[in-house]
């Protein structure tokens, strides 16, 4: 993997920062997703979101024990060392829609986990500190996981590839 | 931003009042909220010193969902809600949030004076170039050619509003552009718009998928300011004149006297609630 200048982690305490904030808005997103669809009344899709931020919470929990005892940094959020415009796993809010199918919003998943991996293997692969490189192997290896079982998921759906039924009462036709 | 002692720890939820907003899903609001909540954050400011004012329109919605003093006032008058708020409390991080159509049109005036007035303030338009809430009629940013509602069939037919070009003629004293596909690139300016002393004017270009699906094409529009901001307003007028509307960062920034009325308060709560007694 190629090493991306600037983007590159080299204390532990920066790198764990970066993992808490990642997973922490992802479920925060997962939530706020939720509840989005709940307020539409796509009450299937809300249950989509709300076991993914549920996973998503005990992940975070994991990974804030590893930081537990160091004193983390204060970083701006736009300083972050991501290669998206939030942290990886926040999605592509453009993707969204109030009568989305399972199978787009576990593709939507799929997404923010992929890109999860790729941040954790960047960091693997081009950090200076052995430490870090190993822990963000193994935190790779733990997205790689959660991508296999999103695509045992999707793979069990009925019809992985529906498209949103048609809106017969759209919000833009004028009374 | 004044009179404020940070209080370290805060996360931006902790700026979220847990309501659930009703914004469609995909709405660019969601991450003028992320960006607010992370900019109040990052500052560390005590919720009872920041006050979020609003007009009408599904953008101004916002003071419902932030957890600092609101006032989800009249369309059109959040600016004018938020001077009279600045002036009897002065030590207030005053924010100011509603839409292109709340700011442009019904509020276009107060727009021009409270840029010309510099009060410390921060003004949020999210630009979705349309009336979101009142079912997806043209705004002043509308294109003239946008056929897509049935009150203007033609389009509107005239030039858009430039709101960069307005607010620096008006004596606006910071100008910047953000996009919500940037939630921390808008978070970078808020907080420069809040630590800038006098009118700092944020236009945030906002998605609607409902009534404007055309705009995920945006995402490819946008892009960086070339040069760092500039203080020189006809360096500034040129660039937002040439510019198409999608470069974002810090346009103007120049630092001239921010006004701010001497008179104190000269009532307290009891003798107001005299005067409007219902
Ligand atoms: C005095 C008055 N006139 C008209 C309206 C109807 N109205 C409500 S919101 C709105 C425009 C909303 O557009 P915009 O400010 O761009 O916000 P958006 O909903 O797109 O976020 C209008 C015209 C009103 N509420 N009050």
């Amino acid at each position: 993997m190629t090493a991306i200048p600037n983007l590159i982690i080299e204390t532990l305490p920066e790198f764990l920062l970066h993992a808490i904030t990642l997973e922490r808005e992802s479920v925060e997103r997962y939530e706020e997703l939720g509840d989005s669809m709940e307020v539409h009344n796509n009450p299937q899709i809300a249950a989509v979101f709300r076991k993914l931020a549920r996973y998503g919470e005990l992940h975070a929990n994991e990974i804030e024990q590893h930081a537990t005892g160091l004193e983390l940094p204060r970083i701006p959020p736009w300083d972050f060392k991501w290669t998206t415009p939030e942290s990886p796993e926040t999605g592509d809010m453009e993707q969204l829609h109030y009568l989305m199918t399972q199978g787009q919003a576990l593709i939507f998943a799929l997404h923010n986990e992929t890109q999860g991996r790729d941040f954790y293997a960047h960091v693997a692969a081009t950090s200076t500190n052995q430490e870090v490189r190993e822990l963000a192997a193994e935190f790779a290896e733990e997205e790689t996981d959660h991508m296999n079982w999103l695509n045992a998921w999707i793979r069990n759906l009925a019809d992985p590839d529906s498209v949103s039924p048609e809106d017969l009462d759209p919000p833009n036709v004028t009374e | 931003m004044h009179g404020n002692t940070p209080i370290t720890g805060l996360k931006p939820k902790d700026y979220k009042t847990g309501i659930k907003p009703v914004w469609c899903p995909g709405c660019g609001d969601f991450s003028v909220l992320s960006a607010v909540t992370k900019a109040l954050a990052h500052l560390a400011l005590p919720h009872q010193n920041v006050a979020m004012i609003s007009g009408i329109g599904c953008s101004s919605r916002l003071p419902a969902y932030t957890s600092v003093y609101g006032f989800h006032g009249v369309h059109g008058r959040a600016l004018a809600l938020a001077s009279g708020l600045k002036a009897a409390r002065p030590d207030l991080t005053v924010l100011v949030a509603g839409g292109d159509g709340d700011g442009f049109s019904i509020g276009g005036n107060h727009f021009l004076h409270a840029c010309r007035r510099n009060m410390d303030m921060t003004y949020i338009v999210m630009d979705n170039e349309v009336y979101g809430m009142t079912k997806g009629q043209a705004s002043p940013t509308t294109a003239p050619d946008w056929t897509q509602s049935k009150l203007t069939p033609h389009g509107p037919g005239v030039p858009q509003f430039i709101p960069a070009a307005i607010a620096l003629v008006s004596g606006a004293t910071f100008i910047a552009r953000g996009f919500t596909g940037n939630p921390n690139g808008l978070t970078k300016l808020l907080v420069e718009a809040i630590e800038h002393p006098g009118f700092s004017f944020v236009q945030a270009l906002s998605p609607c998928p409902t009534y404007r699906p055309e705009h995920k094409a945006w995402k490819k529009q946008v892009r960086p300011v070339e040069e760092e901001a500039t203080s020189d307003p006809i360096i500034a007028a040129q660039r937002i004149q040439t510019d198409d509307g999608m470069s974002t960062g810090v346009l103007y920034q120049t630092t001239v006297p921010v006004w701010q009325p001497e008179q104190g308060i000269s009532a307290d709560t009891g003798q107001l609630e005299e005067v409007f007694f219902v």
